[in-house]
Parts: structure tokens; sequence; C-alpha cells
């Protein structure tokens, strides 16, 4: 999630987070999972949002853009690393050693 | 010309089941999808099947065991604790024949509130996870039972029909809350 808000930059609103994630996990996403994740990241400061007006396509209604904290940058690169970590020392593509 | 939309009463449904803070902007995003992506790619009938399958991942991930839900378990879980150490103290003073049965299942009820409690404190721990679930499912059915005792038998208690219907409350809070944490942790 983080990781396609930080991608997304100035384009990170609701409505394109949930197409990037469905895109990355490649299959379809409940709305309701990915908006309850953005307000747990939000709500641990590792995202901050901001409204903007909406278009005609939604009514009018605002739309919610959001962007990482430094803590939210931080926690992405030290997931990264992490990931780095565990993969050190493994050849990929891993091969059946039967 | 005219932009298709769901049906009214599906999105005040939608509306209805979120946030005063996120209304706008979530049935917004969703409008703005159903409108330029979903209708034009399936047509209006299957984009209509869509807009109902996102409104009602609202309703289990946001209402359906959030914050609201993980107090009430919490008051429901210190209810039945009390309770149980009611039943233990009872039975106890008591002895009527099968008190040790009793009380064992007391005490049972009273340690599957106390590990309800560390699980909504702790959060997401899969271990405690597995064992409240398989617990809260047993105090439910042990809430049922007591139920359906009380309801055919010839004296009616009222306190049992209280702290069985409170049982079955918890283990159904509980089931939603786990369900839940375990939908979070997904994504």
């Amino acid at each position: 999630m983080l990781l396609t808000v930080w991608k997304l930059q100035q384009e990170a609103y609701g409505r394109a987070i949930l197409r990037g994630v469905q895109s990355a996990l490649v299959r379809e996403v409940a709305a309701g999972a990915v908006y309850a994740t953005l307000d747990r990241l939000e709500q641990k400061n590792l995202m901050e949002s901001r409204l903007e007006a909406g278009t005609e396509a939604r009514a009018g209604r605002p739309r919610r853009y959001y962007r990482l904290t430094a803590a939210g940058i931080r926690a992405l690169n030290e997931s990264k690393a992490a990931l780095e970590q565990v993969w050190r020392g493994a050849e990929w593509p891993l091969e059946s050693k039967t | 010309m005219t932009l298709p939309a769901p049906p009214g009463w599906l999105e005040r449904l939608l509306i209805l089941s979120l946030s005063a803070r996120d209304r706008e902007t979530i049935s917004g995003d969703l409008l703005e999808e159903y409108r330029e992506e979903q209708v034009p790619r399936r047509g209006s009938l299957r984009a209509n099947v869509w807009y109902v399958r996102q409104s009602v991942s609202f309703l289990s991930t946001r209402s359906f065991g959030g914050p609201p839900m993980k107090a009430a378990l919490t008051w429901m879980a210190v209810l039945t604790a009390a309770a149980g150490v009611w039943l233990i103290v009872m039975e106890h003073a008591l002895k009527h024949a099968g008190y040790a049965g009793r009380m064992g299942i007391a005490t049972f009820i009273v340690v599957e509130s106390l590990a309800t409690l560390l699980f909504v404190a702790l959060g997401r721990r899969s271990i405690l996870r597995g064992l409240v679930l398989v617990g809260a499912v047993t105090v439910g059915l042990l809430g049922v039972s007591a139920i359906k005792g009380i309801l055919g038998a010839r004296h009616f208690e009222g306190f049992v029909l209280l702290i069985g219907s409170a049982l079955v409350a918890q283990s159904l809070l509980t089931i939603a809350v786990v369900v839940r944490a375990r939908r979070e942790k997904t994504l």
C-alpha cells in the first residue's frame, strides 16, 4: 500500500490507489479493505492526506490525496531492507534440490 | 448527456455506512470508477453488481469489527468474566449436585473472557487469535445451550438467560473482531 502511494506521487487519491493495489496484486481487491488500510496508515502517521476539488465524473465530490510522511518513507525503506535480508544467500529463481 | 449512476438507494446505503469524514470522498471515488471504468467495460447490470460488492466491503471492514465493536467486546468480556467469577463463587458456596462440572464451565468462561481482553489489547497475535476464536465458538455454543435449557425449564431463572445471551453476543463480537484483524493483515 505504501509503495503504491509512493509510486503514484501527486496522483495518489483513493480510486487511483485502489486501482494501483489491484494492479500490483493482480486481483480485484475490496475497496473497503483498501480504505480501512489507508485510515490505519494515516493514524500511524505513515501517511497524510489533503482534500482537493472533485470532477464532474464524481458529481463534484472532493478527492482525498495521500502522500507518505518521513516516517512512511522510512517504514518503506525498512521493509525493503528486511525483505532483502531475508532473501540474502538464496539464488533467484529458486530451484528444487531433489 | 446524463452520466450513468448506480441506483440511488444503493448509493445512500453506502453513504450511511461511511464515516462523516469519508462520505464524500469515498462515494465520489466509487462513482468515478463506476462511470469511467465499470459501466464502459462491464455494462450497467454488472457494474451495479460491482457497486454492491464494494458497498458490502465497507460494511464488513469498517463498521463490522471496527473500534465500536472492539469497545463493545471489551465491555462484554468484562461482564462475562465477572459473571463467571460470580458463578464459581456461588457454586462453591452452595455445592448443589454436579457443582464441580459447572465450576469448570464457569472457569472456562473466565479464561476465555480474559484471553479475549488480552487479544483486544495486544492486537494481531496469530496464536492468541486462533485460541480466542476457538474459545469464542465454544462460549457461543455454551450460551445457546444455556438459553435453550432455561427456556424449556419449569423454573425460569433470569440470570441464566442474561448470562447465556451475553455469551452469545461475546462470541459474535469476537468472531467479527478476529475476522477484521485477519483482513487488515492481508493488505
